[in-house]
């Protein structure tokens, strides 16, 4: 008997960031986290020899001025970081007035590079959070080993590394400092834990996800 | 133990895995043998056969949880000191040239 099934649309972090506050009750939180449900998500990665190619076409086509190594770029709405030698995370935050139809944006990129690059949708396989708070820095301190004091981390660079000993790729949006960081999916349940241990003798507040896409508990 | 990625700077080496001995090169085929030899020998060289010092190493390593990119390190098997990393396209485009 063939029975009807639908597939519905479901966060990394689904079930998993549920909002309140945690840890540490007292005084302002140490960290605050949102999930960031609304970002497609392009990994680009350049054909051998043909770098210069991609980001020539990628400037042309979407007036986007891929990231050199370590940092990110933005074009509006539209933020690329560099992952690696040849190699993209390119993003649309749908939500925003971004300047691609919600649903187009992979598409469009992977028009943009012109058979130079392989272009890969990632919007479900990688969850996106945003990390701010007084103590972000000390958060990320227990489980990473890169150094996020100013003078060597700053807005606008990024890096692929471990976080609590799951790969990551963050990147400083601002001096507050706000953190993106980036997590497969399947890593999620993993990172999520390491985080919320790590934030909870500071306090951690967890935005609620109000987007359809973060899927029901 | 810290390897200093040509791309992304100093990193730990829990973020990179351990891929061999960068002083062999691949046989083409079976090609390369040469007179008078059985026709694998290239490739029994190429597998099993390894100058092994005490003191400096040069090996493929890859920067997995990072850029993902190849390196050859230099490495003392005596002290863990690193002497230098170089991207491993780069090594190999000097050594055979461009790909036919």
């Amino acid at each position: 008997m063939a029975e009807h099934i639908t597939f519905s649309r479901r966060g990394a972090f689904a079930g998993l960031a549920l909002p309140g506050r945690f840890g540490q009750a007292e005084g302002p939180a140490g960290l605050t986290v949102a999930v960031r449900t609304t970002v497609a998500i392009a990994q680009v990665v350049a054909r051998p020899g043909r770098t210069d190619e991609v980001s020539s076409a990628v400037a042309a086509a979407m007036g986007l001025t891929l990231p050199a190594p370590l940092r990110v770029s933005a074009a509006g709405p539209v933020v690329a970081a560099w992952t690696g030698p040849g190699r993209w995370l390119v993003m649309q935050d749908e939500a925003g007035s971004g300047p691609y139809p919600a649903g187009s944006f992979v598409g469009r990129v992977a028009e943009a590079c012109r058979g130079a690059a392989s272009v890969t949708d990632q919007t479900d396989a990688q969850g996106v959070l945003r990390l701010s708070g007084p103590r972000t820095r000390d958060v990320l301190a227990k489980g990473l080993a890169l150094d996020l004091h100013p003078r060597a981390f700053r807005a606008g660079m990024a890096a692929s590394t471990l976080c609590g000993m799951v790969e990551v790729t963050l990147w400083q949006t601002d001096d507050t400092p706000t953190y993106d960081v980036a997590v497969m999916r399947g890593y999620a349940g993993s990172f999520w834990h390491w985080l919320g241990e790590s934030a909870a003798e500071y306090g951690l507040v967890v935005a609620p996800q109000d987007d359809a896409r973060a899927g029901a508990g | 133990m810290r390897i200093p990625c040509p791309h992304c700077g100093e990193r730990g080496h829990e973020e990179f895995l351990y891929l061999g001995d960068a002083g062999v090169r691949r046989p083409d085929g079976m090609a390369e043998a040469k007179a008078g030899e059985p026709a694998s020998r290239p490739w029994m060289d190429y597998v099993y056969l390894r100058p092994n010092p005490a003191g400096v190493h040069r090996e493929l390593w890859q920067h997995v949880h990072g850029c993902r990119a190849w390196l050859v390190v230099t490495r003392d098997t005596r002290t863990h000191a690193i002497s230098g990393a170089e991207d491993a396209r780069t090594v190999a485009l000097a050594r055979d040239g461009a790909p036919a």
